[in-house]
């Protein structure tokens, strides 16, 4: 869609991004009068909305259909940002009690945050966030909005909700005395251990889905993205079918062997 | 309707952006060992191409082989049907070679139980039995039913030794069960079996009219085709006619849900309002399309030996208009439950001429006593508006087998076939007895027992031997505990070449062990005419081998070497260069073995080294005679498509009060026909472990069904346990519940009807009506 760029540096960099900005304004405007001349030569039963209120579809087989928003965390004309906060499987553990844990919030909100849940301003599409100089991790589950009832903070970052660029103040954001500080020493737990990473070996194909897909269906949303955790990161995130090759995996289901129960119907052999 | 818009737009730029930043951004993060393939190509590791043979799409595969094992799978890049990309069962194909349980000893019936034997004496048996039934019962009481995984040189000798050797016609295999209807439609319709357009259409058309078929799970390569379509223009649209909510659904642009046993109405309802909006193609239908009427009321195969030969009464456009004026699109609400808006809006989609429009079906459409009609009715809709033969408009059936398309009926694997031809035919006839050498009133013009007859003719004693090569049909049969009591009766010999211990092998009298793919040398041709070679590239186990191997073990037996003349080592090729003799005009013509060793695929006809890929079409068939027009339907005498009046019937079974859920069974993309081989891939069972019944929420609260409780599931003709599953990967609507039919363990099709589509004799093994009951409330584990 947009042209690949040399990025100017200063003051031409300025003007650069006002034009690539128009730009890319106008090609969205293009893009949307094509697809609405197009709709509009449709008949008029159409519906809109494939899914009706009474026919959710069923998370986890949908969702791998509806991932496109994940990856829209930059734009392909956009220049690459150097993230603060690469994520990491170590990064993405800490902020996670166990496999298939809610993840902590690990900065500050502002009151209105606080109250309203405004999450899904940055989570459900992500992008890069000036104000923690971070790519926004992607929630998996816009759909729900009850962010602050599964994802809890620390009251430490709670209280000093100071949402600023300004890089001294950036930090203190999530690096107060306190506040980073997950490290429990309270309990005496060990958490369920963490999936086992696949390294695709030539010969083991596709790796398995290793966890469950409970609010978890969206795929991209997790493994594509600037912001998605480098070791999980798909290689191919354009294929949309993910379940075609990657399979759900129980690891307590036992190793097949032949029933000897035929429900009910005679075996026809005698062996 | 702002907000979908932006979501289609959104759609657009996001794998733009996925592929940019995911490079960008994280040089060096990515997972590193997905690249390792590179570093085999270094090592000893010897890389061989394979079509998969897990479904009728036939995706290019590249085996890898070290130390004599196939050890790893990858998309073959080169290969114009998956370009590099497979789906699971693909992927963990090579797996199902390593069972624990393989089968790779004969073994013989010694009183109750089997026991092991040396190869060498197992055949003797088995040509012993089959001389001394042809001596005291005739050659008519011997069979063999294979399947449309032979592969064509398999399907080629089967039909040489029982047609031309034997001088029998039971030759029968499972396309019976999948794709005779597909083929019967094409046979009417066009004159001529064989898909008429190539996967090339999917990715040339605007709309895609998926006809009662769960594209996502049954063929995902091509499904993923279709989304890459759709990825690269904003415009295409994926449309699901369905009756219950599926994966592929939540994939499609919209999903219309409809009553089972309703396209029929539904096909002539669109029909209907094409033919009233004026959206025909005139040009068109005056130059190349007649007008047919066949026999109705011609009931549901459930008498022996039901089978209806069709006329074709001639007709015209005015007839067709009449016929069509009851399908108004509120009848057609009433049968179908889906509303008449929908029906209308998907007229338009197909009369609007500046769109493509590719209707795709397959074995749940297929298996149905109306399959031959399904088929021409979705053909007439195509040849009304002109959308068919040219690239992006296209009509294709899907098959679930390798040599699913038409390949294996072509080799002469039905009852009614011979290689190229019918058996009704004197010409053909004469062609196949000129060619293999034997005298011409060896063939009988009589076609023989269908599938489900054969069967039935086992149970009676009409049949007293029966071999059974490639195919589990004591678990894909509809009925079955009839035709598997039918297979333990005494008098009955049964021999069977497997690979794994199922429930047809536990039937069998011989157990012979059958070399797998990639263990023998095999050409298998997929849904678009494509013929695939694959190599031997891996021993077989133990004695296992190949089933035309077998065959021709059998035949020098019986003192008929003179028809297999060839080498072991080479006889692959040398049955193909014969097969090729039958194939030698522009119409069918095949290409070399050589042509095929060096190519992932090659398109039949293949005339002057070029692949026909659109037949009918003059620009782009040399067979087609461009004098005609744009087209030229050469199958026909009269070079024209035939529009059929087919109308709807009400099935043989529907819901009542004893029974009255709707069971519709089908596939899963974990597993391939009845399991024996996925269920021993250990990511592909643990995946989908074992089958059970998807029923909708409301009614399994109307009953105080939970999530996971074994019911049993009743029908006429018997009954099974399962375990019931609420929004677990499909959402069958209120009414209507589905199960997998994979599962020896939980074997489905006990509970169908045994009718058949009297035209085609394709079993009707999709849909009957059952009733669940509650054992309870006992779990299962």
């Amino acid at each position: 869609m947009s042209p690949r760029y040399t990025v100017p540096q200063g003051v031409p960099a300025r003007i650069f991004l006002i034009v690539s900005a128009v730009v890319a304004i106008a090609a969205i405007v293009v893009a949307f009068g094509d697809v609405a001349a197009k709709r509009a030569a449709e008949p008029a039963e159409i519906r809109p909305a494939l899914f009706t209120a009474g026919d959710p579809p069923i998370a986890g087989e949908a969702d791998v259909f509806r991932t496109h928003a994940g990856v829209l965390a930059i734009d392909p004309g956009a220049e690459p940002r150097r993230s603060a906060h690469p994520r990491t499987l170590a990064t993405y553990r800490n902020l996670r009690e166990y496999p298939g844990a809610p993840p902590r919030i690990p900065h500050g909100l502002t009151p209105d945050e606080f109250q309203n849940g405004g999450c899904n301003t940055c989570h459900e599409r992500g992008g890069f966030s000036e104000r923690f100089g971070a790519y926004v991790p992607i929630t998996p589950h816009p759909e729900m909005g009850a962010c602050l009832q599964c994802h809890v903070g620390n009251g430490q970052l709670m209280a000093i909700a100071l949402p600023s660029t300004d890089p001294s103040a950036r930090c203190r954001q999530c690096h107060t005395p306190e506040g980073g500080a997950w490290n429990e020493t309270t309990v005496n737990w060990t958490p369920l251990a963490w999936p086992r990473v696949a390294r695709r070996a030539a010969g083991s194909g596709p790796p398995p889905i290793p966890h469950s897909l409970e609010f978890r269906g969206n795929c991209l949303s997790c493994h594509a993205a600037p912001s998605a955790v480098a070791e999980i990161r798909t290689t191919h995130p354009e294929r949309a079918d993910c379940k075609q090759c990657h399979l759900p995996s129980d690891g307590a289901t036992a190793e097949y062997v032949r029933p000897t129960r035929t429900g009910g119907v005679p075996r026809g052999g005698t062996s | 309707m702002r907000s979908v818009e932006r979501r289609e737009f959104l759609k657009g730029i996001a794998a733009v952006s996925a592929a940019t930043a995911g490079s960008a951004l994280a040089p060096g993060t990515l997972l590193s060992a997905t690249t390792g393939y590179s570093q085999d190509a270094q090592s000893a590791v010897d890389w061989s191409k394979a079509p998969c043979r897990m479904c009728g799409v036939g995706c290019g595969l590249l085996i890898a082989i070290e130390n004599g094992r196939a050890g790893a799978v990858k998309g073959d890049a080169a290969s114009a049907v998956g370009k590099g990309l497979a789906c699971a069962k693909g992927y963990y194909s090579v797996q199902a070679l390593y069972g624990r349980d393989r089968i790779t000893r004969a073994m013989i019936r010694r009183g109750r139980g089997l026991s092991v034997a040396p190869m060498s004496e197992a055949l003797d048996l088995v040509a012993q039995r089959l001389r001394e039934t042809i001596q005291r019962y005739g050659k008519d009481s011997v069979a063999i039913y294979g399947s449309a995984q032979w592969s064509i040189p398999d399907a080629y000798v089967a039909s040489k030794l029982f047609k031309g050797g034997i001088g029998t016609n039971n030759v029968e295999s499972s396309s019976r069960l999948y794709a005779a209807s597909a083929m019967a439609g094409l046979q009417t319709s066009f004159g001529l079996d064989g898909a008429i357009g190539c996967y090339e259409d999917v990715d040339q058309a605007d709309v895609f009219v998926l006809w009662d078929i769960n594209l996502a799970e049954t063929d995902p390569v091509l499904f993923s085709r279709m989304l890459d379509r759709r990825r690269r223009d904003r415009s295409v649209r994926i449309v699901d006619l369905t009756t219950r909510t599926t994966r592929t659904s939540y994939a499609a642009d919209r999903s219309l849900l409809h009553r089972p046993h309703s396209g029929l109405a539904l096909a002539n309802a669109i029909a209907r309002e094409i033919v009233a909006r004026k959206w025909v193609d005139r040009e068109f239908v005056d130059r190349h399309v007649a007008f047919k009427r066949g026999k109705t009321g011609i009931g549901h195969g459930l008498t022996d030996d039901a089978l209806v030969a069709d006329e074709a009464i001639a007709a015209n456009g005015g007839d067709y208009e009449s016929f069509l004026a009851p399908y108004t699109a509120e009848r057609a609400q009433q049968i179908s439950g889906l509303s008449a808006g929908d029906i209308r809006w998907l007229a338009s989609l197909y009369g609007d001429r500046a769109r493509k429009v590719m209707t795709v079906w397959g074995e749940e459409a297929n298996r149905h006593s109306r399959g031959t009609w399904l088929n021409n009715v979705l053909y007439n809709i195509h040849l009304l508006v002109g959308k068919i033969a040219s690239p992006g408009n296209a009509a294709l059936s899907l098959a679930g087998q390798p040599s699913g398309g038409n390949a294996v009926h072509d080799a002469g694997s039905l009852s009614h076939t011979l290689p190229r031809g019918l058996v009704s035919n004197a010409v053909d006839r004469r062609r196949a007895a000129t060619i293999w050498g034997v005298p011409a009133d060896t063939i009988s013009a009589r076609p023989a027992r269908t599938a489900l007859p054969l069967f039935r003719a086992l149970d009676r004693g009409d049949i007293r031997f029966l071999w059974i090569q490639a195919t589990n049909p004591m678990v894909s049969l509809p009925n079955l505990s009839r035709y598997r009591r039918a297979a333990a009766k005494d008098g009955r010999f049964l021999v069977v070449s497997e690979a794994y211990p199922t429930p047809t092998s536990d039937a069998a009298d011989v157990v012979l062990p059958a070399a797998m793919w990639l263990e023998r040398e095999g050409v298998f041709a997929n849904v678009e005419r494509r013929a695939q070679h694959f190599e031997q590239i891996v021993a077989p186990p133990g004695e296992a081998m190949s089933d035309a191997w077998q065959m021709i073990e059998v035949a020098r037996r019986m003192g008929l070497t003179r028809l297999f003349p060839w080498e072991r080592r080479d006889h692959v090729a040398r049955i193909w260069e014969e097969y090729r003799r039958f194939h030698t005009d522009d119409r069918s013509a095949l290409p070399a073995i050589s042509e095929l060793r060096a190519r992932p695929g090659v398109i039949w006809p293949f005339v002057g080294g070029r692949e026909t890929k659109w037949r009918y079409n003059t620009a782009h068939d040399p067979a087609a005679d461009r004098a005609r027009g744009g087209f030229d339907f050469y199958g026909h005498a009269d070079h024209r498509a035939w529009i059929w009046l087919r109308p709807h019937e009400p099935p043989a079974e529907s819901p009542d009060r004893a029974y009255p859920f709707w069971l519709t069974v089908g596939a899963v993309l974990e597993h391939f026909g009845g399991g024996a081989m996925t269920q021993r891939i250990p990511t592909l069972h643990r995946s989908v472990p074992r089958a059970y019944l998807e029923m909708n929420r409301d009614d399994a609260n109307r009953l105080g069904i939970r999530n996971r409780e074994t019911v049993r599931l009743v029908s006429r003709r018997g009954a099974i346990e399962i375990e019931a599953r609420i929004d677990y990967r499909s959402r069958p609507p209120r009414g209507q519940l589905f199960a997998p039919s994979f599962d020896e363990g939980v074997p489905v099709r006990q509970l169908m009807l045994d009718a058949f589509c009297p035209l085609s004799g394709q079993p009707d093994t999709t849909i009957c009506a059952v009733r669940v009951e509650r054992l309870g409330g006992r779990n299962v584990p």
